[in-house]
């Protein structure tokens, strides 16, 4: 929980999300790593030729040193075999500078041995130094050790230029990442815009014109906008002539049906034909407001929601005088919207409640504001509707209880619900405990953009 | 009523549904003629007075209902019927609408056309009868003449159609009440309300268009949920 808020907290402060880290953390500790490596590739290579030379310097100027010792001393007669080491360690600064090494003359004999009994052969190695009576001496060596890395690739990078290179990466790695997060993010908003308000707008050409697979992605997706807004508004179209043209049949359907009806008065068949042309009407009509909700709105406009209310209440007092609406507005309710869709809303909703009403129970009906939503509640005392149903009365053609009533086709719930959404709110049902069925339509006053 | 065949003239682009409409009209005692298209019909009415109602489809390819409608308020007073496509956008519609009669929503019985055809007929025959009591009302300086059956604001006539000026006069009559649109339906347009019927509303706002035309505000109230009322001038 907490490391969601912070999470969030996060996202909204820098505005940016996941992929955004997940790449700029990726970029920069690859940029690291890579120069990193680079730094102990050149020290080491440097610091170490660097040091076997001086190795070897040391060691060929000590073992001169020695040598011209042992020739003077030899010169003067006397071999003593301790004396070198004696003198050449009286001549060094400290004693760990003696280095480990055995000088051997050309006859074979060791002039000099100082800790070299250890030093296995492969990694020994050895030079040749001439001493002045030009005769040639072997010196025998350890091979140099590897310097101490890491002391010389901080002793190298000074702690300045440290982090400038640690400041640049990290920008290089922002901009990269931010350079392929921000076109993601607008094709996001891109399609989103679409499938909120069905605008079909062309990306900016800077993105198609990118020529990467971010510019074929933008390409691609609003090839599939286009595609799919030209397949809705062919099924919308269809849809509207399709019923369109039933009721021109419908028309003369009924016409005929009234002509046979001045012959025959009292035919049951007559009034059959009647009560089912009404029925057809009343579908096609229902079917025609669902796929008008599915229609682009371009406008919004200013719903006087009290008005709405009273316009379908008195309609409803018309259509089932024996149920009273009590109508209980909250001053100045007002959401920006869709006016006719919220018509439809409430005709479905209200006028289920007079349906199922009992006779002179009264159908309660409140406006009230709550937050930055205004609620429209509508309660009916009529059987009410089992929990496990609430979800199923939504879908299309579904009708409580399995009835078959004869008027009404499942279909008004499913239109208010659409053109409750459409408003993006909700429509909330509850069963009060004392009976009935409650309707709450949460509209918010302002559409999102 | 049976003397004398009251003459209908039918508009609609649908021509099968014409002839059947025309067919039951008859059969029910009406002459019809039937016209296909809405310039036929502009030019048919304005040469011509013989027709009682006309019953006018707005959906109609080329020139609309409310084209036709508009053509021929300008220079007739011929009492039209509007057929208007249900769930259309009727408050849209009937905003833009130029002073018809009554409204009807298509499909429909035919038996409901005929009847709401007879209420027309029958409130402008009762209009025109001599018979009729003269009336001389005066309210917030409009003049009703019922004689003429006009209505005057500052020796101006208002151009009220034959529903507008009974539905002014049952408002001025019944001044301080508050009528419901249920009776005023009923004695305006001689028919009952029916349930989604904004044809009252629409008689009601092109009145107050027209007053407002003439300098004369705010004098007819919506009472909500009820209906309409005409204020009490106040005493000055």
């Amino acid at each position: 929980m907490k490391r969601s808020e912070l999470w969030q907290t996060l996202k909204h402060t820098f505005g940016f999300k996941r992929l955004f880290w997940r790449i700029f953390l990726t970029f920069w500790l690859a940029s690291l790593l890579v120069m990193a490596a680079t730094g102990y590739v050149l020290v080491s290579k440097y610091s170490s030729d660097e040091y076997n030379q001086r190795y070897f310097n040391d060691v060929l100027s000590q073992a001169e040193r020695i040598v011209w010792r042992y020739e003077q001393d030899l010169s003067n007669g006397n071999v003593p075999k301790g004396k070198i080491k004696e003198w050449i360690g009286r001549n060094v600064k400290k004693r760990s500078d003696l280095i480990p090494m055995q000088i051997v003359d050309n006859t074979g004999r060791t002039i000099y041995h100082f800790r070299m009994n250890k030093v296995k052969p492969r990694d020994r190695t050895e030079r040749l130094v001439y001493g002045l009576s030009a005769l040639p001496y072997r010196v025998e060596i350890r091979l140099p050790e590897a310097p101490r890395i890491f002391k010389q690739v901080l002793y190298r990078f000074q702690s300045l230029q440290f982090v400038f290179i640690f400041i640049a990466s990290a920008l290089v790695s922002a901009l990269l990442s931010w350079g392929i997060v921000r076109p993601i993010n607008y094709l996001g908003a891109f399609s989103r815009r679409y499938a909120n308000q069905q605008q079909v707008a062309a990306p900016p050409k800077a993105m198609l014109a990118r020529g990467d697979e971010l510019g074929d992605l933008a390409a691609d997706i609003s090839f599939m906008i286009n595609k799919t807004h030209q397949a809705a508004s062919n099924q919308q179209q269809l849809l509207h002539d399709v019923s369109h043209e039933l009721r021109a049949p419908l028309a003369r359907l009924q016409a005929s049906a009234a002509i046979i009806e001045q012959h025959n008065p009292e035919s049951r068949h007559v009034k059959q034909i009647h009560s089912d042309c009404e029925r057809m009407s009343a579908l096609i009509q229902q079917i025609l407001n669902y796929s008008k909700l599915e229609k682009v709105n371009p406008v919004v406009e200013m719903c006087n929601v009290n008005r709405l209310c009273e316009r379908v209440a008195d309609d409803m007092a018309v259509h089932y005088p024996s149920i009273p609406i009590e109508f209980n507005g909250y001053p100045n309710a007002e959401i920006s919207g869709y006016p006719e869709a919220l018509h439809q809303a409430l005709e479905n909703i209200i006028g289920n409640a007079c349906k199922y009403s009992p006779r002179g129970e009264p159908v309660e009906l409140s406006t009230q504001k709550q937050g930055n939503t205004v609620i429209i509640s509508v309660r009916d005392h009529g059987p009410g509707v089992k929990e496990d149903e609430m979800e199923k009365l939504l879908q299309p053609f579904y009708r409580a209880g399995n009835q078959m009533h004869t008027s009404g086709f499942g279909l008004g719930l499913s239109i208010a619900k659409k053109a409750i959404e459409k408003h993006g709110g909700t429509l909330r049902m509850h069963s009060p405990t004392d009976g009935g069925l409650l309707v709450e339509m949460v509209l918010p006053i302002h559409q999102q953009k | 009523m049976e003397n004398e065949k009251y003459k209908i003239l039918l508009v609609d682009d649908d021509e099968e549904l014409c002839a059947l409409l025309s067919e039951f009209l008859q059969t029910d005692g009406f002459v019809v003629e039937t016209l296909s298209s809405g310039d036929a019909a502009v030019s048919r009415l304005l040469e011509s007075d013989e027709f009682d109602t006309v019953v006018l489809d707005i959906m109609m390819p080329g020139m609309s209902g409310l084209d036709v409608l508009r053509n021929v308020r300008a220079k007739k007073q011929t009492p039209i019927l509007m057929l208007t496509g249900r769930g259309d956008d009727i408050d849209r519609i009937l905003g833009l609408e130029m002073g018809a009669d009554d409204y009807l929503a298509k499909p429909c019985n035919p038996r409901e056309l005929a009847a709401r055809i007879r209420a027309i007929i029958r409130r402008t025959q009762n209009a025109n009868a001599p018979t009729q009591a003269m009336v001389h009302a005066e309210l917030h300086g409009i003049v009703l003449d019922s004689g003429s059956r006009s209505a005057l604001v500052n020796n101006t006539t208002l151009p009220l159609t034959g529903a507008e000026f009974n539905a002014l006069s049952l408002l001025m009559a019944r001044v301080g009440q508050t009528i419901s649109k249920q009776e005023m339906t009923e004695e305006v347009l001689n028919r009952p309300l029916e349930a989604y019927d904004r044809a009252m509303d629409v008689h009601v706002s092109r009145i107050r268009q027209k007053l407002a035309a003439a300098g004369i505000n705010d004098v007819i109230k919506s009472v909500r949920g009820v209906g309409y009322q005409m204020l009490t001038p106040s005493p000055r």
